[in-house]
């Protein structure tokens, strides 16, 4: 039977849930039992939208124009991929740093009521003017999807009109996804449609293709590639900093993985499908235990397994000592942690590897995937409060007043004007991830929370925009049956 | 009416209201909006303005409807009502501001029918339904006062002949705002007067509903704010001054004190001394570094308040070349660039620059790449770092957008802000 052919939405998956205020226990159990029902919210705070990703994804191709067919508002979250972009540059050597080309077609009353086709032209025609790009990447929005404007049939007929710019149009309307990881899969699923095409290419002897976000330091990308050259790989490394020529080599890699849990998975499916590319979906290699099963996976894949072995051997030799005098500082320190669907879990595990105990954990969605580190992570701590919340601070700051832990691992912003000592496992341009990334990591998570006078002091003079019969509250009212 | 933009400077107008609402103290945005909205429109702005954002709620924070294609198709005020009835019941707010994103605006949810429910029962929360493809971030700065004009301000409040309400510098937007109007604030309050920032000194909506009590409504702009201003003194008697482009430096800023002295017919004896010590003060300290920072052809590209600024004190103040600049901002009538261009122009000493209006990345930086005068220093958002680089100019940001750099109270403006601004010019070079 010929699979489905996935719609990039990723709450399309069958139990997948985006919404529920529950514990490791329970959570484990009602999904084992398929008891979890899709949930929404009566009141919530505002969330990414998927367009942010897949504009995000992209943004660092070389020779590429980025159009957003929105009004000009659209483009305020791409600043963060400008600047990954920008001190990406800068961490590369580069002298001369440059924009990305992002070009908004600012839809706006007359759009609305008669179409933006005439200013997606528009766009399009100074995108190749002044640019002559070969790649040229149509973003759709709300505002576009809503009125109507077919933005395939559009750059099909742009495309016979531009033929030296592949056209590729990505259907990232923010109504279709609370989750903003969606916005990647519409991405990746038009570079197969568009550029890929199911063409075969031929194969690469030793090619690995490493699927990397934005938010993925240089040192990191540095530290991944290095540890896959020990494999005697040579990588293909996607979509960051890359090319339509990096992009057209994906189809001759012998083995894909990528270093995000959300970031490519349902493409390098797809990858599997179309070009039979055999692919590794593990862990975000943060954290000894997420390093090596991250490591294990791929080498796996290329039937390098007894040479991982050995690999791993000799690293944990070396960083073993200096995550040992870690966890002689970190030991039983009381964690929340709250990220995205890689970095929560992966810092989930590297608090085992120090030792830390979590008591709350927040992430914006359950699924087969999520079970997994579930179980695992029930293995190890106590009881404690999972939230399956897109951010929504004002659950979190009830659950972390109420529980009062040690350390917070994630954006820091709220839990430090509760006085609570923060730290991240997110840093876009400096280590976190591999071997050498962890003592980084490490060490800077000790020291963040070994001296917290900056939010200790901070609480005492700012104060949480939240009434303070809120923190009485439970922190789950608003969750409410029968979602979107 | 909006143009196709490369690297546009700003966001939609949601954005513009966000940050004006945001710098108010405790006053909460509720959003009618698609799920991204929040966090998009607080990027656009606050995101790109030195890394700072509303303390109170911004971004992920701000209550939101989130519509998804369930609201799209079946229209989303149920969920507004419910969304709104949560951030009351748990955000410690002032004021509840109902916003509308593009997706509120096409499919046409009544959102003042909804606030009314709530507003009837005297919870202070109000609409302001303008979607966000009606315009851009300055456009909102004048959407959120009209409203204010119409739904807040109050009528019938005592004067009071030594109160002023600054317009014109939007927050956020303008990376500076909070060290401008805090430098504005110590000037004019030197004079004896009482001013409202609104979005300095943990001014609210109290200061909102209160602010037609002012003697003055001073605008530092050269052309933000017209609309406003009119609907202003028709409903409540105050009349405006418009300082045409912002003050950089003592001989502007002096020019700014005594508009607004003579405006207000204050006591003579008190504006020449407040003058002499704030002049002395400038001049004690570039009485000390002559020579230091070598003579520059300079080059601006900014929005037109800060343009002006810019432009007058390097030339007028500070004896350097103008060669170029770009007012950075769009701008539609014909009167206002006028205007710009007049107090661009209108130089001491020196030979005015070329001007241009530019929105556009590529066509800005095809405008300094092309220029045949050679320039040797360039004042800039983060965007012109590029062209900067690729033509070797030495180069600051000193307009929106500013991501390279984290800003809280530093300013270009005044006084002692032209101190800093010479600070930063200097170069080891």
């Amino acid at each position: 039977m010929a699979s489905v052919q996935y719609s990039g939405v990723r709450e399309s998956k069958p139990g997948r849930l985006n919404d529920l205020g529950t514990t490791g226990k329970q959570v484990e159990e009602n999904y084992k039992k398929g008891c979890l029902k899709r949930a929404d919210r009566s009141f919530a705070q505002g969330l990414q939208c998927q367009q942010i990703n897949s504009m995000a994804a992209l943004m660092s191709l070389e020779d590429s124009v980025f159009i957003s067919h929105s009004p000009q508002g659209c483009v305020g979250c791409s600043i963060m991929a400008v600047d990954m972009y920008r001190v990406g540059q800068a961490h590369r050597g580069i002298k001369n740093i440059k924009n990305p080309r992002l070009i908004v077609t600012n839809l706006d009353q007359k759009s609305v009521v008669f179409g933006g086709e005439t200013k997606l032209r528009e766009a399009v025609k100074r995108a190749v003017e002044r640019y002559n790009p070969k790649l040229a990447f149509i973003y759709a929005s709300c505002a576009s999807g809503i009125i109507g404007d077919d933005i395939d049939a559009i750059s099909a007929s742009l495309q016979s009109e531009y033929p030296d710019t592949l056209i590729v149009p990505i259907h990232c309307e923010g109504f279709k996804s609370k989750i903003c990881a969606s916005g990647f899969d519409a991405a990746f699923i038009s570079i197969n449609k568009y550029i890929l095409k199911k063409q075969k290419v031929e194969k690469e002897k030793g090619l690995v293709n490493l699927f990397a976000p934005t938010t993925v330091s240089y040192a990191d990308q540095k530290e991944m590639e290095r540890m896959l050259s020990l494999l005697g790989v040579k990588v293909n490394y996607i979509p960051f900093y890359s090319s339509l020529e990096k992009i057209k080599k994906i189809p001759a890699a012998e083995a894909s993985t990528s270093i995000c849990k959300v970031f490519a998975d349902e493409f390098m499916h797809t990858l599997w499908e179309d070009y039979q590319i055999p692919y590794s979906h593990t862990v975000m290699p943060i954290g000894i235990r997420n390093t090596d099963k991250w490591y294990r996976g791929i080498a796996k894949v290329l039937g390098k397994e007894e040479e991982v072995e050995k690999i791993i051997e000799k690293e944990h030799e070396r960083i073993e000592p200096l995550v040992k005098k870690l966890r002689e500082r970190l030991q039983g320190t009381r964690v929340f942690i709250c990220g995205g669907t890689g970095r929560s879990f992966a810092a989930a595990a590297l608090i085992d590897d120090f030792g830390m105990e979590l008591v709350g954990l927040e992430t914006p969605t359950y699924d087969d995937d999520a079970q997994v580190d579930i179980e695992y992570l029930n293995g190890i701590h106590k009881d404690f409060v999972v939230d399956i919340a897109n951010m929504q601070p004002f659950e979190q700051v009830n659950l972390v007043n109420k529980l009062r832990p040690d350390a917070f691992i994630g954006v820091p912003e709220w839990a430090a004007k509760l006085g609570i000592p923060t730290t991240h496992v997110l840093d876009g341009k400096r280590p976190t991830m591999g071997y050498d990334g962890l003592l980084f990591l490490g060490n800077k998570i000790a020291a963040q929370l070994q001296n917290p006078g900056f939010n200790k002091k901070l609480a005492a003079h700012v104060k949480l925009p939240y009434k303070d019969s809120w923190y009485k509250e439970d922190a789950f009212k608003y969750i409410t049956e029968g979602g979107n | 009416m909006s143009d196709i933009m490369e690297n546009p400077k700003g966001g939609c107008v949601l954005a513009g209201i966000n940050s004006v609402l945001g710098a108010l103290d405790r006053v909460c945005p509720v959003y009618h909006s698609g799920p991204g909205c929040c966090m998009q429109t607080t990027a656009a702005d606050q995101g790109q303005s030195g890394h700072k954002n509303s303390c109170f709620v911004a971004s992920v924070s701000i209550p939101s409807s989130n519509m998804l294609e369930k609201e799209v198709v079946f229209g989303g005020t149920d969920k507004l009502r419910t969304t709104i009835q949560g951030a009351i019941d748990i955000i410690d707010a002032d004021a509840y501001f109902v916003l509308t994103g593009c997706t509120a605006g096409i499919i046409g949810d009544d959102i003042v029918s909804v606030t009314n429910e709530f507003s009837s029962k005297g919870i202070p929360v109000y609409p302001i339904d303008t979607p966000g493809f009606a315009g851009d971030s300055t456009l909102g700065y004048e959407i959120v006062w009209n409203n204010f004009i119409d739904q807040v301000i109050e009528e019938g409040v005592e004067k009071d002949d030594k109160l002023v309400n600054i317009f014109g510098i939007i927050p956020y937007h303008d990376t500076f705002w909070s060290g401008t109007l805090e430098e504005i604030d110590r000037v004019l309050s030197k004079l004896g007067l009482k001013v409202n920032t609104f979005f300095t000194k943990h001014q609210g909506i109290e200061t909102i509903k209160k602010c037609s009590a002012a003697a003055l409504n001073i605008i530092i702009n050269p052309w933000l704010f017209k609309g406003p201003s009119e609907k202003f003194e028709q409903k409540f008697g105050v009349p405006s001054l418009r300082i045409p482009g912002l003050f950089v430096g003592a001989t502007d800023t002096t020019v700014f004190v005594r508009k607004v002295a003579e405006a207000l017919g204050l006591d003579k004896a008190l504006v020449d001394k407040v003058i002499a010590e704030e002049e002395d003060y400038v001049y004690n300290y570039l009485a000390q570094a002559i020579g230091v920072v070598s003579w520059k052809r300079f080059a601006v590209v900014a929005d037109a308040n800060n343009a002006v600024g810019f432009t007058r004190y390097l030339a007028n103040d500070y004896s350097f070349t103008p060669v170029l600049v770009i007012v950075s901002e769009p701008i539609f009538r014909p009167q206002d660039k006028e205007r710009i261009i007049e107090r661009i122009n209108d130089l001491e000493y020196a030979t005015p620059p070329k001007v241009l209006f530019l929105t556009d990345q590529y066509e800005i930086n095809k405008a300094i790449r092309e220029e045949k005068e050679e320039i040797t220093l360039l004042v800039g958002s983060s965007n012109e770092r590029e062209i900067a680089l690729e033509k070797d100019i030495q180069f600051i940001t000193g307009a929106f957008p500013v991501n390279e750099r984290l800003i809280f109270n530093r300013t270009y403006a005044g006084y002692k802000g032209s101190l800093t601004f010479t600070e930063d010019i200097y170069d080891n070079l």
